[in-house]
Order: structure tokens, then sequence, then C-alpha cells
């Protein structure tokens, strides 16, 4: 059976003698051959968070997809350290049992990179394949946590350190394999950020429309019905009583004798009276004021891995259909096909004297290849790849949003004309994969003559809305 | 057959000269006294002999009005334009627009939006960002008119306060103009604006309403204003000194609020007048049903108010003034007393000269009318140029005076006055919010 190896940091003394103990700096020579997890010794917090992000950000798959378990005294632990770890042990309930329970509860984490050696991964280097593997390996949703002590206010426990910086790194590459399709999302929240540092500390502060001013008072406005008199909850304060200072009798009951219609705010710097005040933010980090309309809002997800996903882990992301794409077709990034489009839509009004069409193309079930091909998929989206660069021309300028939605500018050609040729590419992948693997792909497409008057970007969201899986 | 409607008709015409005729002065008087007796004594004499003395004035003392205007913008005191409302939203925009184009520009606007359900308090808030309304105050809980015009009086700063009805728009001097008398007499208290139809031409009820706002409310209350006795100035447009509303601490609760206030201001010693050149255009109702529900409601107010708030007036006390007497004493023998004189006299006619019913009908008409022409000329003169020449259209609209104010008008005046006195209805109206109805009947306010 495996067995976990007991990092001792530094300056603290171990109680235990049941497993193997090794110094910090010795995790990446470390022969992972035969262990289960780490043993991460949590008396020194610091000390053990600092092992913790030696063993992510090691390249070396065995060491750092190995599953992590703390040991724990009676340190506090913040909420990001300690649900960076698979779990803990207390200290005082150390056993040979614990650790061998542990040692088969985390198996199916070390079967996983064990597969993954098989396909001689050792060493990872592209951040993007790390965090995806890690996520692979641990085989449960990625949550985030609130926390006060990144300025992002947001983390990923389990992701936080594979990143050495702390900045955007960490949402950037969940975006990107989003984008991809390995990873799929589920709402959480949302929140604001500030526009400058990135920072979600905002002090959200109400102001005086006219002067600006923060030193501002609100105060209900108070109806007696009796009289009619109307003014400030404080005009009919008197000791513990609200007495009218028109007619002198003291209210009774709201919604009976009185009632308060609204709320009003009085600028004590400029005297200024609204019942709208201003609403502006100033960041707890780079101390800047900013409205609310200009911070960046974002939606917190939490996430899992896909099908796609699952096989990119094993077979790395050389094996994504994009990046074949890429290589024979000379894929266009999303932002310079967007700058094509509205190069050819202008030149077709211009002139006027031919048309060009837009094809977007959606490979609906490629996810099902991965999954019955494993590594070989590469095979088969090279010979895909192959066949769109023979059906299409050169001049076509072909773009991928994903793993399974391309677009492409088809120059000087009429939709019919189009229709043809995305004919003769469906006819052709069907042939392939129904001859070699009996797999029916299902392809969805719409053509469109462009004009002026259409809107890339929300025909592009159309589409992707009309095609989400 | 038209010969003998001719036939008819010429017997008739022969029947009213015959009986003319034949009439002395004592049959004069029992056939006609609500005309020649009260009527004409009060509303065209009257007004015929003030205006005689006030019209050559106005232009004798013309240098008292320049030296007031001098002084006016020699202080240039900030003016609080106060605009309670529900549901007006539509009409904010013009109203808005005509003080852009005020000659008197230090003021500042605060429109209250009692509850509205509507799109006012998007429209107002817009405004507001444009800076075109200096204070929007949004009350999401209907509180009734009193409260909304009290919450602007809480926020206003100026040394004047004109309220102005949300769905009115003011003419480009109407600020300045209203604001003269305070200069004049250092005891002017308020100052009630004159008020015209701004949708006269929409029906025939607002064209007959805009010549009896010429009548009454022009003519009407100048004159009184001249006698020292003037009881009411109008909601859609009046103007007071700030300091003695916050001393009233504001409006009570209505309706007939507005001639509630004035009357409060009377009997704090200031004087109240009314200036017939400050010009406030406003949206009557344009249809004979809506009048009627507009007029049962002001008409309860004077039983509400003046026989039971203010019944003090009339009564000898410390406090007692002989014009404040007059005022509400007119007011109540006028529209109370003499309102009874017509079913009396209507009575008298049936009994006693049931055959030539018909005639005196006839002749009643012919004074009635020959009156009310008169007194659209006086109008006419009082308001010199104020007077547009598009509106003497409404000449041809004379002929269904008679009939407007003799029927329509006493029929509904009549009824509000017998639900009122037996009934208190106005205690339960919807133009106050229930539980505010429901406190005021309960202190019988």
């Amino acid at each position: 059976m495996k067995q976990p190896c007991l990092i001792s940091t530094a300056g603290v003394p171990l109680r235990t003698t049941l497993i193997h103990c090794i110094h910090p700096n010795a995790i990446e020579s470390f022969d992972t051959h035969d262990l289960s997890f780490w043993l991460i010794n949590m008396a020194d917090p610091k000390a053990g968070w600092d092992a913790v992000c030696r063993i992510r950000r090691d390249l070396r798959v065995g060491i750092y997809l190995r599953p992590i378990v703390y040991l724990i005294d009676n340190a506090t632990l913040s909420n990001e350290i300690y649900h960076a770890a698979n779990g803990h042990i207390r200290n005082d309930n150390l056993s040979q049992q614990l650790l061998d329970d542990w040692s088969s509860k985390l198996e199916p984490i070390n079967l996983w990179i064990e597969k993954l050696e098989q396909t001689k991964a050792l060493k990872d280097t592209n951040i993007a394949l790390r965090m995806l593997r890690l996520i692979a390996s641990e085989e449960r949703e990625i949550t985030p946590f609130t926390t006060t002590h990144t300025i992002s206010g947001y983390v990923y426990p389990i992701l936080v350190p594979l990143f050495s910086t702390e900045d955007t790194s960490v949402f950037e590459t969940l975006n990107f394999l989003l984008n991809q399709k390995l990873l799929t999302s589920n709402f959480v929240s949302k929140a604001h950020f500030c526009g400058h540092c990135d920072s979600a500390f905002l002090n959200f502060k109400e102001t005086c429309p006219q002067c600006n001013s923060e030193d501002i008072r609100n105060d209900e406005i108070v109806h007696h019905f009796k009289c009619a008199y109307t003014g400030e909850l404080a005009d009919f304060r008197q000791g513990g009583r609200l007495i009218c200072p028109k007619c002198e009798k003291v209210l009774q009951h709201i919604g009976v004798d009185y009632d308060k219609p609204s709320i009003i705010f009085n600028c004590n710097h400029c005297t200024h009276t609204f019942q709208e005040p201003n609403i502006n933010t100033t960041c707890y980090s780079c101390g800047r004021t900013s409205e609310p309309e200009n911070l960046i809002l974002r939606t917190i997800y939490s996430y899992n891995i896909t099908a796609i996903g699952e096989n990119t882990a094993i077979f790395g992301l050389d094996t994504l259909f994009t990046r074949i794409m890429e290589s024979k077709l000379h894929l266009t990034p999303i932002a310079t096909f967007k700058e094509f489009f509205a190069i050819e839509s202008s030149r077709i009004h211009r002139y006027q004297v031919s048309t060009s069409t837009l094809i977007l193309i959606h490979l609906v079930n490629i996810s099902d290849i991965y999954i019955r091909m494993g590594h070989r998929a590469k095979e088969i989206f090279e010979e895909l790849s192959v066949i769109f660069q023979t059906t299409l021309r050169t001049s076509d300028v072909i773009t991928a949003l994903n793993e399974s939605t391309f677009f492409v500018i088809m120059n000087e050609t009429s939709p019919d004309h189009a229709e043809l040729a995305v004919e003769r590419l469906r006819e052709r992948i069907t042939e392939l994969l129904g001859s070699n693997l009996n797999f029916t792909p299902r392809i969805s497409f719409e053509i469109l003559n462009i004009k002026p008057d259409i809107d890339l970007d929300v025909t592009l969201e159309e589409f992707q809305e009309k095609h989400a899986d | 057959m038209s010969h003998w409607k001719n036939f008819k008709k010429n017997m008739l015409i022969e029947d009213i000269l015959t009986f003319i005729s034949e009439l002395d002065t004592l049959q004069v008087l029992a056939y006609f006294w609500p005309f020649f007796l009260l009527d004409m004594t009060r509303y065209l004499l009257l007004d015929f002999i003030v205006l005689l003395s006030y019209i050559p004035k106005r232009f004798r003392y013309c240098w008292k009005y320049k030296n007031a205007r001098k002084k006016l913008y020699k202080e240039r005191p900030l003016v609080s334009v106060i605009v309670p409302g529900k549901n007006e939203g539509k009409h904010i925009p013009s109203l808005v627009h005509s003080l852009d184009y005020q000659s008197y520009k230090h003021f500042e606007l605060i429109v209250v939006d009692d509850g509205s359900d509507d799109q006012t308090p998007n429209i107002c808030r817009a405004l507001e960002q444009e800076g075109l309304i200096d204070l929007f105050i949004r009350n999401d809980v209907r509180g009734g008119k009193a409260s909304a015009a009290n919450t602007a009086l809480t926020y206003s700063r100026g040394k004047y306060v004109i309220h102005i009805d949300a769905d009115s728009h003011l003419a480009p001097d109407a600020i300045e103009t209203i604001l003269l008398p305070f200069y004049l007499d250092e005891r002017v208290g308020a100052v009630g604006g004159d008020v015209r139809i701004a949708n006269a031409e929409q029906s025939i009820a607002t064209r007959l309403q805009s010549i009896e706002y010429m009548k009454s409310l022009s003519t009407g209350r100048t004159v009184a204003s001249e006698l020292g006795i003037l009881r009411i100035i109008a909601g859609a447009h009046g103007a007071f000194r700030r300091d003695i509303l916050l001393r009233l601490r504001g409006w009570d609760v209505g309706p007939g609020l507005d001639g509630d206030i004035t009357l409060k201001i009377r009997k704090l010693g200031f004087r109240v007048v009314h200036e017939p050149m400050a010009v406030c255009y406003t949206h009557a109702p344009n249809t004979f049903t809506k009048l009627a529900r507009q007029r049962y409601r002001w008409d309860r107010s004077i039983i509400r108010f003046r026989l039971r708030k203010h019944r003090d007036i009339l009564l000898p006390s410390k406090s007692f003034s002989f014009t404040n007497f007059i005022a509400s004493a007119e007011n109540i023998f006028f529209n109370i007393v003499l309102d009874i004189k017509w079913w009396l006299y209507i009575i008298q006619l049936i009994i006693f000269s049931p055959d030539v019913l018909v005639i005196v009908f006839i002749l009643n008409y012919i004074l009635y009318l020959t009156a009310n022409t008169l007194q659209f000329f006086i109008a006419i003169a009082l308001l010199n140029n104020t007077f547009l020449r598009k509106d003497y259209i409404l000449l041809l609209f004379l002929p269904l005076i008679p009939f407007y104010t003799g029927f329509y008008l006493r029929l509904v005046r009549t009824y509000a006055y017998l639900m009122e006195l037996f009934h208190s209805v106005s205690y339960h109206d919807k133009w106050n919010p229930w539980k505010v109805s429901k406190i005021v009947k309960k202190e019988r306010l």
C-alpha cells in the first residue's frame, strides 16, 4: 500500500515516528512512486503553506497533483488555506489506521495520476494544462470562497498555490478553459472589481449630486394626517415621543394617524436637498474613486470538468481540435476575424458588385470523439483538419470560438455556393467518421449573406445560444 | 306649417312687448327682483363702479408699479415655485418650459409627487437631472394635496412661495407681476394670480368656463380685492410670503384648502389681494360631467370652511375684523342664501304667474344675457393687453352662459350644499386618501 510522506516544516518538532518524513527542500527530489499523499505539518501555518505552494508549483505530475492532507494542532487556518488541501488530520488523533484510511480514500486520485504517467506526461509547464489536470484529478467541483486575504475577494483554494503571483491569472486561466469547453460553469455570485487595480475591496458611498460631498445625512419625511403638516422626523421628536409641531398632538401609530411617505437627503457641505444621492466607490487598495458603472462586474462561477476536459487533461492540450486546426489552417484570432468581417462588409457595400458569405459551423458531438478515441482523437482531428483544408480555400478567413464552433468568411462567394461547400464538408466528415469509426457526426450550420446591417457580435452570440450544448 | 310657426312667433313677441309695456316699476321688481335687486346690483353695477375706479387708477399709478418692479429687482429675492400633484407628469414639461421663459429668473422649482402611479416620477426625475427642476420629491405614499404642498414648503428657501397647480403654466411675466403687490404694500401677505383656461378651444364646456373665469375670477376677484374682501387665492396660481406660511405651518387638509389658508392669512391681519395681470393658464375639465365633479368638490368647501371651520369670523371677538366679516358674510350670503332665493323665485312664478311663465323666462334670459355681455366687455377692459384677440370667439358662446350659470352650475351647487349640510360628504372625498379622510371626519376638522 502506498504511504504518505510528512513534510516537516522548518523549526517545528515532529511528534510522530509513524511515517516517512522529509524537509520541504527535499520535495523536488522525492520519489513519488509509492506516495499516497503529502502530509503537511501546519503547526506553523506560513511554513506549511509554503510547502503546499512548493508542491503545487513543481512541474512533475507525480508531485504537484498528489493529494495534500494537513496535520494540524491548534493553529487556526484561513479558509483559503484550509480548503486548498484534500483534508486534515488532527495531530492528537494521528495513527497508522487513520493514515491508511486517508490513503484508501485518496486512492482514486493516485490511480488517475498513474494513468497520466502512463501517457508519458511527466512534466507540465503549461499553466492551463496544470490547472486542468489538477481539477481533473480532484474529481470535484471547484468552488470559490470569499476572502479578505487577496484583493480579488474570491479564491479557488485548490488553485491558489499553482500561481506565484496574486493577480487575475486564476480567473483568466479558468476563463480560457471554459471557452475551450474543457470546463462548465455554474453561477455563484456577481462581484464588482476596481477598474484600475482589480481589487474587490470597494467602499460604496452615497454622495451629494451637487457637490459630491460624502457628508450627507438622511431623514424620513413624516406626514401628520390630522393637520397635513409634513416635516422631517427630527422635527417631530420631543423626548421619547413624536409630537406634531403644527397641532401639538402626539403621534400614535404609523399608518393610523401619520405615515412616512419618503426619505430625504441633506448635504451638510452645500445644503443641497435631494432624494437620489449619487453612488461612488473608493478602492481600498489603490484609493481611486469611481462611479459604479466604471467598475468591472464579474460573474463568479464554480467549475466542473467536461468530457472533453477529462480527455484533454489526460492527453494534453495538443490533442485539442482547435490546436490542430490552427497548425493546418492558420486560424485567425476572433478579434482579427471581426476586423476582416468589418472590412469585407464595407467593401461589399461600397462596390455592390459581388457577394460574400459568412458561415457559422457547430460540430455538435465532437466531445464524443474524445471519449471514444482518447489520445488517438488527435489522429482523427488531423484527418478532419485536412477535410477543412481541402474544402475551404486559402482566401477564406477562419476562426474558432472554441473546440466545436467555427466561423468562416467566404469572399466572393454567394450563399448558394457557400452552401455547396458546407454540404461537401458535411459529406466528407460524415464519410470519414462513419466509415472508420461508425460514428455519425452532427453538424449545424448557418449561412448569411454579408451585409452592412449584420451585427457580427449579436449574430455570433445568437448562434452560440442557439447551439449551446 | 312654417306659416303657423311664424304666426306663433309673432304672437309671442307681441305678447312680450305687451307684457313689458303694461309693467309698472313695482311689477318689474315683483317679476324680476332677483336680477334687479341682487344680481345686477352685486355682479354688474358694483363691478362696473369698482372697476371704473380701478382701471384708471391702475394707469394713473403705473409709476408705483414701476417703483415696485425696481424694488423687486434691487432686492432680487429667491422665490420658491412649488408644484404639488399626483399623476400630473404629462403637464410638468410644459410648466417647466414656461418657467424657463420667465422675466424674473431668481426662483427655485420644487415639484412634489404625491404618490403617482403613472410615469410622473420618471418624467420629473429626468427633468431634475437636466437641472430644469431644482428639487423633486417623490412621496411613495399618497398623503393628499395639502401634505404635498407642505412637503414643498418644508424644503423651500425663497422669501416668497408661489403655489402652482401641476396642470398649469405661466405667462412669461407672471412671476414678476404676481410679486409686485408685495412691493406696493408691505401689509400684503398673499397675492392671487389670474387664472385663464389653457384648453379653452377643446370643448363647449371649456369655452364656457373660459367666459366664467373672466367674469368671476378675473373681474370678480379684482373687485373683491379692491373692496378688501378677497376670500380666496386660487391654488392654481397664488403667491405667499413664506414667513407667513411657516407661521401657519402650511396648508390644512382640503378640499377647499386654498380658501382656508386665505382666511387664515386674513385672520393674521395681512392683506390679501388679486393681481389680474399675473396670468396663469390651467387645464379645465373638458366635459360637463368632469366639471360637475370638480364644482361639487369646490362648492362643498364653502359649507365646511365658511360655516364650520371659520365661523368665528362672523362672531364678535377680540380679533374681530370688519373686512374679514364682510368677506365671509358676502360669500355666504351671495352663494348660500341667494342660492335658495332662486328656488323661491321659481316657486313664486309657478304659483302666482303661471300664465306668464314663458314670457318671464324669456325676459330673464335677455336680461342675464345682456348683463353677461356687459360683464364680458368689462372683463376685456380690465384684462387689457392680456386678453388675446383669438378669445373674441368666446362672444359666440355668450348666449349659452345664462343656461350654464343659471341652471347647470346652480343645480350642482345646490346639490353640493345640501349634501354637505346634511351628510358632510366632503369628509368622504376621494380627493384625500381614506386614512386622512377618516381622521379628519373623526376630528370634525
